[in-house]
């Protein structure tokens, strides 16, 4: 059996539930994950927010709902995408477009639930609520970042949001880690002299090798 | 890939670049006079850079309002304030004709004073500033295309981006707007960036977009290397003037070149340093390592150490195809003539002359002073051999010492039949055997003068 250090079983007499502490535990690994991919990888996604809420948001959808989770979240961007083509031509302020956008998508979200229920998927259905709003919400990243950085960056972006929130969520589901952070919750502490580390490296990113490939030839 | 290890280390990339470079020589306040458009240009006009005039700027919806839309000339440029990367900028080049409120934009569709108000509102309301906060819009003079940019840039205006750290430039390149840009300056947008050799300011290699190397200007069969960029001195010294002023410590300046005005100063950027090095095919890293910590007092020597330091590109190129080396119109040249004796004197170029020269005092110091001495007490001039036939007059000098031959030779000096000598010419470490003159090069600037006949290994540049 698995053993569980004496905080953890402290923390269980008072009144809290495992599944929280483990997830609180977890946190600061995602976190430090989405730091590494960006400092060394060269990955940067919407920011640290949102590729760590998605996550969650993948892990409260529970096992059965990660397929759901991904197809949502590209549902959202894609909607995203076109209700932004739809309305460029309005030419209307920031919020309330946002607010349209928000809207189409929600309606959108809702209409794939009652679908997927008419095809008997009532997993599609059975997904919890919050999760799915803060998916919908991911939708204000992308309309921001496409409109500084332009559609084809917002969409790299929004890919590489999806693709760390899903590393993340497999990390964190990931057996091993959770008997491990239970055991010795302490280890946790460790992502801090890691952030140090990463919070000074001035090394080339992995995709600065790709991107400067014609100078390192050419030296 | 071995090149690839060894050379990672000369590359800037964002991680050193906002760490070791942006953080702590571009302070907080720096950086927001530099993101503020209207105050960084107020602040470098003042100090006398010259920078497009503004002709009005919209701080509100009140504002917005009383506008009156007829005060505008019939070329402009609407500005956010804060806008990133050329992102929200509008260019009207003219009115449209016969309509009061309409206009024609850089790419020759139609705006209305609706649409601008619409644009501006949108501005206001921050959707161009870099966190969405609310900004303010600006009109300002619409530049002129230079006539030398026309056929390599798309629409808008090309414009110089020049990194200048601890007062030194340091790496240049010219962007190119494109079709692919939209008529924009922005490498991010797909515009071209063409690397500038920094002590000629003549173009070398070319980037379009993030990584994507190319040899002509998209759609046409020009080579983008190559164009002596004008006003190129003056425009290094510009960008070292707005680093002191602006208290960038690492600084890319973008300056554009007017059809009237010259170089103007377009816009101050604390977070410049990356695709520069694609378009130079070089790292930015190593050369900023080269001059931390020079102490650099005025703007006119940081120039002169950039130039120096981070130029010769081209020259080395042309060198390598050519297999001649380049020099220039005085160049230093080390004689070496009898036993080995040897004197290192400044030389003139002269293409003008087929033979080379040396001053009779040289001649004695390495090794050839019977020579001298000996055809002095022959005392010849040009009248007494000048009906003689060559053999004949060879025979009156052939038993000078260490003469070779003997040649009359038509210059400013006026005619005269001089002795020739062997030696060894040594320049710019190529090694020339040749026949030169002697003449007494007293009253003359240089020494000795390098002629046609000598040169043949070598390319001159009128400039070095």
């Amino acid at each position: 059996m698995n053993t569980i250090s004496p905080l953890i079983n402290y923390f269980v007499s008072q009144g809290v539930p495992l599944e929280t502490i483990i997830l609180i535990l977890m946190l600061p690994i995602i976190a430090t994950m989405i730091a590494f991919f960006r400092q060394v990888v060269g990955i940067k996604a919407f920011g640290i927010y949102t590729p760590l809420i998605v996550t969650f948001a993948f892990l409260a959808m529970g096992v059965n709902g990660i397929k759901y989770g991904v197809i949502i979240f590209v549902s959202v961007i894609f909607i995203g995408m076109i209700t932004r083509f739809i309305l460029k031509k309005f030419r209307l302020l920031y919020l309330p477009r946002v607010a349209i956008t928000l809207s189409v998508v929600a309606f959108s979200i809702l209409t794939i639930l009652v679908f997927g229920g008419t095809l008997h998927r009532t997993g599609l259905a059975a997904v919890s609520i919050f999760p799915l709003l803060i998916m919908i919400a991911i939708v204000e990243k992308f309309v921001t970042a496409q409109i500084e950085k332009g559609s084809k960056t917002a969409i790299l972006l929004a890919v590489e949001t999806l693709v760390i929130s899903l590393i993340g969520y497999y990390l964190a589901s990931w057996d091993i880690l959770i008997s491990v952070i239970v055991a010795y919750p302490y280890l946790v502490l460790f992502t801090l002299p890691i952030n140090f580390v990463l919070g000074k490296w001035t090394g080339l990113r992995f995709a600065e090798y790709y991107r400067f490939r014609e100078i390192l030839k050419k030296m | 890939m071995f090149n690839a290890i060894k050379n990672r280390k000369k590359i800037l990339g964002m991680n050193a670049r906002n760490f070791s470079y942006v953080r702590p020589n571009n302070l907080k306040k720096a950086i927001r006079i530099a993101d503020n458009k209207i105050v960084s240009k107020r602040i470098l006009r003042k100090d006398g850079i010259p920078v497009p005039k503004l002709i009005a700027k919209i701080s509100s919806y009140e504002d917005l309002e009383n506008f009156d839309w007829n005060s505008l000339p019939s070329g402009f440029a609407l500005k956010p304030n804060s806008g990133l990367g050329g992102e929200g900028i509008i260019v009207v080049y003219g009115r449209k004709k016969g309509r009061e409120d309409a206009w024609v934009k850089a790419d020759r569709s139609v705006v209305t004073t609706k649409d601008l108000k619409s644009h501006i509102r949108n501005v206001l309301d921050g959707n161009f500033s870099s966190s969405g906060v609310p900004d303010i819009a600006f009109f300002e003079e619409r530049m002129q295309l230079l006539k030398l940019f026309k056929p390599y840039s798309y629409r808008g205006i090309p414009d110089i981006r020049i990194i200048v750290y601890n007062k030194v430039p340091v790496m240049a390149m010219l962007r190119l707007p494109t079709k692919a840009s939209g008529g924009k300056a922005n490498l991010q947008q797909g515009a071209v960036g063409v690397g500038i050799d920094l002590a000629t300011g003549i173009t070398t290699s070319a980037v379009q977009g993030k990584t994507k190397i190319i040899e002509y200007a998209p759609g046409t069969r020009l080579l983008l290397s190559g164009i002596k960029i004008p006003y190129w001195k003056s425009m290094l010294e510009l960008a070292v003037r707005a680093q002191e002023i602006s208290g960038l410590g690492f600084l890319g300046a973008d300056i554009a070149i007017d059809k009237e005005y010259g170089p103007v100063f377009l816009e101050l950027n604390a977070r410049a340093g990356l695709s520069i090095q694609i378009a130079n095919l070089d790292g930015l890293k190593e050369r900023l390592e080269r001059i931390s910590g020079l102490k650099i007092k005025t703007a006119q020597r940081g120039v002169r150490v950039g130039m120096n330091l981070f130029g010769g590109e081209v020259e080395e190129e042309v060198e390598e195809i050519s297999g001649k080396r380049v020099i220039g119109p005085v160049e230093k040249v080390k004689l070496i003539g009898r036993k080995g004796k040897e004197v290192e004197v400044e030389a003139k170029i002269d293409t003008g002359a087929g033979w080379s020269s040396i001053d009779s005092e040289i001649a004695k110091e390495i090794g050839f002073e019977k020579t001298v001495e000996e055809y002095d007490k022959l005392n010849i001039s040009y009248q007494d051999i000048k009906d003689l036939s060559k053999k004949e007059r060879w025979n009156i000098v052939k038993n000078v010492p260490y003469i070779d031959s003997a040649l009359i030779v038509h210059s400013s000096h006026g005619t005269t039949y001089r002795p020739m000598v062997k030696v060894n010419l040594f320049m710019d470490k190529r090694n020339v055997s040749a026949k030169v003159t002697i003449i007494d090069r007293a009253q003359l600037k240089y020494p000795v003068i390098i002629g046609k006949r000598n040169l043949g290994r070598f390319l001159i540049d009128v400039n070095k």
